[in-house]
This record gives structure tokens, sequence and C-alpha cells, in this order.
């Protein structure tokens, strides 16, 4: 169909410049919309007269959210619960999905679809017994108990996710650095993880969000205020009579914002650990 | 992956004997165990419980009826209205909205993996709505597709599609199908970033020998992309459909199950039954019926992909 | 659990231990739940706490607020699972589950002997009363009315608000003109839209619930059903978005023109005064009575006590509520109805002819239907059921039939 590798080349360039604008687009528009939204008074949102183009720019929702929430704690309350859980999840899972992925042993299938079922199990009705355990022990409205909470549905998630990454990083070096006299643990450490860090991160991004914004056990589980998290503290701002978009808006975009620098970050490393992984291939 | 490069430069020497035991057939176990007893811990007791409910009366207003009942709410369940429409809904819900997802998913990631200048940007944009908590998700969608203060209604008739703004979620008929989009829109970003981090793990070389042998784009695609996913796809279905069978907060805001239970799905019929009604042992039978469903269609969707197996 | 009993049970001396060492040292703390969450709600809030906290200095409130739609299953995990607050907030809604579920201690003594009994007749009481028990004290009221668009009543030419159902559809006709996107009636199709549903069942004669048993007089709830489904199924005086409207849509509805007339509580005063003008573009009026009875609520929303450990701290903090500043400083913040007749006679309340329907209303306004169950049927029968019916899954018979039978399981 096409004369030369050159034009067929340009061709599928420019379909995916296409496809990445029409994507970038779905899921931007409703962003944008969000953060107009923010920047409108509540008369103008609620208004028949569609605005497009704020008439009236205000920060008036941005401060009300500020004073109202307690922003700084909720942030770091949900800093912590975050970074808690991640690291329990690295920690451990991490070496779980390196045995699924390259150990052979008695009832492996099992046990990793035993992984799998503990997230199964409804999360509405894991709560109150969660919450009796959690008292027995003293970690109710603790930041701690709550990561821990949040570990009983991601570490299996995160186990799952990089077990897939592990398999697809090539057995041959590791094979090769065995014959080479490594033990399997320098192996595991020296050639494994640094061919699947990027997939290490990824599963880190998903679990590091997923605790980020999460809403029920937070809920169920925290009460004071020095355990409460983001999510909890935006969802309170929507009464019985009144739900305030501009308001929740501007929750809205400060809750990704955090989210996005993160990523930012983490998508450079991805990329770098990318082509570490090449050049010692 | 901090702790990755500062355990392959500094960390040898106190790990020489944890290197000697990773080659008796102990190490398996030593790996498993902190995962294992850390789930066990925290998830044991809160399971048990569940199904033990589901055989008892529990209704928090009614405390004089409580005690064993054995099948009760399996059977009454058989002839729970709600129950079957909800598991109707269940089925429709996940199904198109991981189809959608992954599809979205796929093209995304195929599309951000060929490092064009300003992928980067992309890649961070189209990532966007995963970042956003449900609860603001969702709220946010009600806003766009508002039957009063809707920005979408207002484009389709702006552009002729539509002669009057729509109540999308009033409508039976488009209830479900608008809700399946707010999901679809919240959720492909997942695949798309396990798809491409997945895409990355590709080693080039092997592109490049597909290539000296002569292999078209859509061999190259079929005998070594689709494969070298497989279990990445595979993981990425069963989680998704695991964590959409099982969250009713999306459909808590946007209809509560309504209009007359067209959104109804199990998750959020289990949670008005404990919240609402404060029937915990029917709850419970939800609960448990919901994971028995999971657990086959994961052991079926296992052992057709054979992702166990080597 | 995993852990040993004996770990276990040094854990929680540990625990207890420290917990009273504070309460030792400390002026008595104690704790409350509630589901306030707008500014004007919070404001009210602060100030009753600071004048609390001026009368009585040797106990200190902490408040935690909990959205509104997640308080029940806050509260009823707290019951079962432990965790209670000490005092928290009653709505009557929720007044028969919460005794039920034994959520409530019994303040019948404390109430006897408590002079600010006089200023809360008995009607007050009998929301927060079970079995000849008192168990919270009422603090202020949501009493049922209508709003309407006086400004668009002038341009139909319509001198007065409509006092019958009657009336109400003929108005109705009037009003609507959906060439303009302008419906006569924000009925309320979403979450919450059943209590409508109830009131004008009763309205025309049918019932709910009598001496423990369900007592829905069919046909009564069949024309009933019919009347109000209708108003949006064949008269189409609703906006076409009413299945799945509820209290937000309602009211964006009504702030931005599309609808003239809603049916809500005083609750939302605040909220439409700031949008639309008082007198001029709105104005409120009783409900409209139906073919047998003449059905409007007025629910007291109060404060209860949730667990025995500081029950004296904890009725000084929740009689404080029906006191006649506490009533004031709520009613200046919120506009919340005051339950207490000595702030009734307020200036606030007395001069302002907005609240005349209101006023009104208490003479003739019942209380919510309250038996145990009442909110989960409600919300997972009637509900969904009407909702079917406005969008013709189901004819109204098929509908009463589903909620007697769905009425029936719950009292079971």
């Amino acid at each position: 169909m096409f004369k030369s590798n050159r034009s067929r080349r340009l061709a599928a360039d420019i379909l995916t410049y296409v496809v990445l604008c029409t994507l970038a687009a779905f899921c931007l528009g409703p962003m944008v919309w969000m953060f107009l939204t923010s920047l409108k008074p509540e008369a103008d949102i609620v208004t028949s007269q569609m605005q497009y183009i704020p008439t009236h720019i205000t920060f008036e929702n941005y401060v009300a959210i500020w004073t109202q929430s307690n922003f700084p704690v909720l942030i770091t309350n949900s800093l912590i619960v975050t970074t808690v859980t991640v690291a329990i999840c690295v920690v451990t899972g991490t070496l779980a999905a390196y045995a699924f992925s390259r150990l052979v042993f008695r009832g492996r299938n099992n046990i990793m679809l035993g992984y799998l079922l503990i997230r199964m199990f409804p999360a509405v009705m894991m709560i109150i017994p969660l919450y009796v355990m959690m008292r027995t022990v003293g970690l109710v409205d603790s930041r701690f108990g709550l990561a821990l909470a949040y570990t009983s549905f991601l570490l299996p998630l995160f186990v799952w996710m990089l077990k897939g990454f592990f398999d697809a990083a090539p057995k041959e070096l590791e094979s090769a650095a065995r014959i080479d006299g490594s033990t399997r643990l320098g192996a595991m450490v020296r050639i494994v993880l640094p061919l699947a860090r990027n997939g290490l991160v990824a599963s880190s991004v998903f679990i590091a969000i997923a605790a980020w914004n999460e809403f029920i056990f937070a809920l169920m589980l925290t009460t004071g205020q020095g355990s409460r998290t983001w999510p909890v503290g935006l969802q309170l701002m929507v009464g019985e009579f009144q739900l305030p978009w501009g308001v929740l808006a501007a929750g809205g975009i400060l809750s990704i914002l955090p989210v996005m620098l993160l990523f930012a970050v983490v998508q450079r490393a991805m990329v770098q650990g990318l082509t570490a992984g090449a050049i010692k291939g | 992956m901090r702790r990755v490069s500062m355990t392959s430069n500094s960390r040898r020497h106190p790990f020489s004997s944890l290197g000697e035991i990773s080659e008796t057939r102990y190490w398996v176990y030593l790996l498993l165990l902190p995962s294992l007893l850390l789930l066990f811990l925290v998830v044991a007791y809160p399971t048990i419980y569940g199904f033990v409910i589901s055989v008892r009366e529990m209704r928090l207003t009614r405390p004089g009826l409580n005690g064993w009942v054995g099948m009760k709410h399996y059977i009454s369940m058989m002839s729970d209205r709600v129950f079957w429409i909800s598991l109707k809904n269940t089925a429709i819900w996940v199904a198109a909205a991981v189809m959608i997802e992954m599809t979205l998913g796929f093209i995304a990631a195929v599309a951000l993996n060929r490092n064009l200048p300003g992928t980067r940007l992309f890649g961070v944009l189209i990532l966007l709505p995963y970042f956003l908590p449900n609860v603001v998700a969702g709220h946010m969608w009600a806003l766009l597709l508002d039957p009063r203060l809707g920005v979408i209604n207002d484009i389709l008739v702006r552009l002729g599609f539509l002669s009057s703004y729509k109540a999308w979620f009033a409508d039976p008929n488009t209830a479900l199908a608008a809700t399946i989009l707010v999901e679809a829109w919240h959720g492909f970003p997942f695949f798309a970033l396990l798809f491409l981090a997945g895409l990355k793990g590709i080693p080039e070389d092997l592109y490049k020998a597909a290539a000296v042998d002569g292999a078209g784009s859509f061999t190259k695609f079929k005998l070594i992309t689709v494969p070298m996913l497989k279990t990445v796809i595979t993981a990425a279905v069963i989680l998704r459909v695991i964590s959409l069978v099982n969250s009713p907060d999306l459909l808590l805001v946007l209809t509560g199950g309504g209009p007359g239970n067209s959104t109804q799905v199990l998750s959020l019929y289990a949670f008005q039954t404990a919240y609402r009604d404060f029937n915990f042992g029917y709850a419970g039978a939800l609960s448990v019926v919901m994971f028995f469903i999971l657990m086959v269609f994961a052991t079926i969707y296992i052992r057709l992909s054979r992702i166990t197996k080597e | 659990m995993h852990l040993s009993k004996r770990e276990f049970l040094a854990a929680s001396a540990v625990l207890a231990l420290a917990a009273g060492l504070r309460s030792a040292n400390a002026a008595t703390a104690i704790n409350y739940w509630h589901h306030f969450a707008s500014q004007s709600e919070m404001a009210g809030l602060a100030k009753i706490i600071q004048l609390f906290a001026a009368a009585n200095p040797d106990i200190s409130v902490t408040q935690e607020s909990i959205p509104n739609s997640e308080y029940m299953a806050k509260v009823s995990s707290a019951v079962v699972a432990g965790g209670r607050p000490d005092t928290g907030m009653v709505i009557a809604e929720r007044f028969a589950d919460l005794t039920a579920m034994g959520a409530l201690v019994d303040i019948s003594e404390h109430v006897n002997t408590w002079q600010g009994k006089a200023n809360l007749p008995d009607n007050r009481w009998t929301g927060m009363s079970n079995e000849g028990a008192i168990y919270a004290v009422p603090a202020y009221a949501f009493v049922d009315w209508m709003y309407y668009r006086k400004d668009y009543f002038d341009e139909a030419g319509i001198s007065a608000p409509p006092k019958t159902f009657d009336e109400f559809l003929s108005v109705c006709r009037k009003l609507t003109d959906p060439s303009k996107n302008r419906y006569a009636f924000g009925m309320r199709g979403g979450a919450g839209g059943f209590k409508y549903v109830i009131d004008v069942m009763e309205a025309f004669g049918s019932p709910l619930v009598k001496d423990g048993q369900a007592a829905i007089d069919k046909p009564a709830a069949i024309e009933a059903i019919t009347f109000y489904a209708d108003l949006f199924r064949k008269e189409k005086v609703a906006p076409p978005s009413t299945p799945n409207d509820s209290y937000r849509q309602i009211m964006e509805g009504f702030r931005t023109g599309q609808t003239a007339m809603i049916w809500h509580h005083t609750g939302s005063l605040i909220e439409i005064s700031a949008a639309l003008k008082p007198g001029e573009q709105f104005a409120t009026a009783p409900m409209p009575a139906g073919p047998k009875a003449h059905i409007a609520r007025v629910a007291y929303a109060g404060n209860g006590i949730f667990k025995e450990d500081n029950v004296e701290a904890a009725w000084k903090w929740i009689s404080f509520w029906g006191e006649t500043d506490a009533a004031i400083a709520l009613l200046e913040a919120t506009g919340y109805f005051p339950a207490s007749t000595a702030a009734l006679k307020d200036q606030r309340i007395t001069g302002n002819p907005i609240y005349a329907a209101a006023t009104q209303t208490l003479e003739f306004g019942r209380l919510p239907n309250s038996f145990v169950g009442a909110a989960g049927w409600s919300e997972n029968v009637v509900n969904p059921t009407f909702q079917a019916v406005l969008t013709g899954q189901l004819t109204p018979e098929q509908a009463v039939d589903r909620m007697i039978e769905g009425l029936e399981a719950a009292l079971r």
C-alpha cells in the first residue's frame, strides 16, 4: 500500500498523534470543565445560561476548601497512609511475586489463586469485623491501622501485577548469572529486580493511587481529625442540603495535583529504568 | 526504585548468609512468608465472619430474631427479584466496562509506546482520570451529564444531536450505558498504564530479531507483543473485574441503583441491605454469593488463559 | 485473633489504663457525632459549642462530622463493633432504627427533672420516645412546606398558591410550558423521593402501618400513586429528568427557574434565599391538602446519648441544645426552625412573613411515620418502585402490590 518504509512510518506517526489527541481530549475534557467550574462562583454554575468561560473568576472555592476542611492535616494523613501502604506492599509483595514468577513449587497455582481470593470478598462486609480487630489491638483511628487495612486488598493486587512483569522479564540473563556462580538471591537482586524495575514502579504507582483515593475503609475505620484522609474530608463538603459544585471541583483539582506531581517524577524514572535495562541487556 | 539500586550495589555482604539459604528448598517459603502472614492476619477473621453471618439472622433493628438460620438467606435470594436484576446488571456493567477499558487502554499503551516526541506529556494527560477519587469523579460526571447544568447536553444540543437536554440517568434505557461511560473514562488508564509498562518490558532485541526474519508489524504484534503481555493482560482483567464487582462507590453517587433498579448491582444491593435495612445476615449472604461468582470466574478464566502454566 | 489471648488482654489493659488516666486528670471530654456540613451549619454548631463551653467550663466537647449519607452506616457499625460516641445527632426519620438497634440511652429520668422541658410541648417528645421512654432531646424542626415562584404565579395571573390537590393540578397545567423549558412542579423521583410518595398516599387516605402491621389501603394507595405519577407520566408538568431528581436536582431546577413549585421543608430556606429574592421571586405556602387528609410533616431533630460512660456530661450537652440560647444561635446561622416554644416567639420568626407558612403548618402537621425498618423500606422499596412507575416499567397497581409485599417483609 505504501510506497516506502518512510511514508509508512509517517502515516503511523500521524495515526499515533490522532489517537493520542483523541484520547487526551476524552480524558482532559471533563478535567478542564472541572477546573473551569472551580473558578466560578456558585451563581454562575447553577444557572440556566451555560457559561463556558467564567465571567467572574474567583478563588473563593479554593479558599473555602482550605479553611473548611482542615486541608493540611488531611493531606498529611493521606500521605502517611499511602506511604506506609506502599512500603508494606513493596517489601513483602516483591518477594512473593518473585517466588510466583521464578520458582516452581507444590501448590503454587493454588496459593496464587488464594491471594486473589482474598481480594474477592466484598469490602462492604469486611468493615465491621476489621473494625472489631483493629479496636482490640488499639489500631482504630490510627494511620498505621488504616494502611494495614489497605494492604489487605492492595497487596494481592501488587503481587499479581508484579508477577506479570517478572514473567515478562527474560529469564536467560538470570540463568547466565546462576551459571556464573551467583546465588538465587544474588540473581534476584542484581538481575531480575533491575529488569522488572519499571513494572515495580508501575505497580507501586497503582497501589499509591488506590490508597490515596480510597474512601469506604477510611470513612469507617477513622473518626477523629487525627487520622482522617483527604477523600473523606472531601465528601464531608457534601451536606444534606448542599452540593457546592465549585468547592467540590476545587477539591478535585487539589486532590490530583500531588498525584500528578508524583507521577511526573516517576514517569521519568520509568523511562530511565527501561533504557538502563536495555544497556545492561 | 531507590530500594532496588541500593540493594544491587551495597548490600551484598549482609545478604551472604541469606544467599546460602536461597539455595535451599526453604527459600520459597521465606519469600512467601511475610505477605502470607500479613494477609492472613488481616483478612482471615473478617472473611470467616462474613461466611458465618450469612447463615445467621443478624438484623440490627430486630435483635430478638438473631440466631442460626442455616440456608434461609440463600433460599430467599432465589426468589428475590432485586437479586436477579442486580446479577444481570452486574454482568452487563462489568463486562461492558472491562471490554471498553481494555480496548482503550491497549490503544493508548501502543500509541504511547511508540515514544514519539511529546509522548511523555500525553502519558500524564491520559492517566489523569485515574488519579481522581471515585467520589469526585462521580460528582463531576453527574454535573457534566446533568439535565439542567450539564455541559455535555449543551454541546450536543448546539451540535444538533439533541433537541433538548437529556436526563441520561433518569431514563432506564440510557442510565446503565451512561454509568458505563463514566466508569470507562475513570478506569481505562488502569489498563493503559499496565499495558504500557508491560510493553516497555519487552526487549527491543526480540522485535529486531523478528524484523531480520522478515516479520511484518502484524506478525510481530501477534507473535511477540501478545504472548509477552499475556500474563499482564490476564492479571489486569481479573483484578479489574474483581474491583468492579466489589465497589459500589460510583453508582452510589450517580444513580443509587435507580431509576427503578435499572442500575442496581450486587455490591450496591449488599451495601444498601447492610446499611439501610441493617440486615447484615442477608447482606453477608449476598457477599458470599458474589465471592463464589468471582471465584468461579477467576478459576475458569485462569484455566482458559493458562498463565499459571509454563 | 491470631495473637494469643494474653497479648490481647495486655494490650487492652494498657489502653484502658491510659484512657482512665486521661479522664481523671482533665475536664470531662465528650465527643459528638453529627452530619452538619454546610458553612452555615458549621457556624451554628461552633456558636453552640462556644456558648456551651462558657456555661460548662468543666466539659469539653469534640465534634466529629460524618457525611450524612454514611451517618447510619457509621453509627450501626459502632453499635456492632464498638467505638460509640458519647453523643450524637438524631433525626426523626432515623429514630426508630436507632432505638431498635439499641444505639440510644434512655434519658427519661433526666428529662422529667429538667426545667427546660416546659419549653418543649408533648408533641416534640413523641417523635423522640419509644414505649414511654424518652431517648433524645429535640433541638430543631424541619417543617414541610411548598416553595413557589411568585413572579411566575403573577405572570400567569394566579393570585394565590394552591390549597388542595385539585387546585394544585390546575395550577400545574397553567404553569407548564415545555417549549420555554418551564415545568410547574419539581417532583422528587430520585433519592429521598419516597417521602412525598408516602405523603400523597396518606393524603388519599391510606395509612402505612397500624399496630405494627402493614395497613396500606390498596385502592386508596393506587389512586394516590396514579395521581402523583401522572403529574409526570400524563400531565407532564414535571421535568423529564424527574426519575433521577433528588434534593440537589429539584433545588437546582427551582433556582435556575426551570420549575415553579417544589415541596421541601424549612431546611432549604437559606439556600433558596441566596439565589432568589424572598417575597418577590419566591414565596412559601403550606402543602396543598389531599382529598382525604392534609399532610405535611413536622420532623423534630435532636440529640441523644449513645453510651453510658459520661452520662452526666453528655446530658448537659444534649439538653443545652434544647435551650433558648442555643436554639436562637442555630436559627441565626442556619434558619432551622427551633423546637423550643420559647425560641419560636423570637422576633426573627414572628417578624418574618416567609415563616408564616411554617408556623401555620405546625398546627396541623404530622410527625413522620416512625416504625422499625421504615428507612430501609422507604429507600429500598418505595423509591425504586415509584421510579419504575414513572418510567413506565410498572403500573400503579403492581407498584402498590410490591410496596405492600416489601412492607410486610420489613415488619416481619
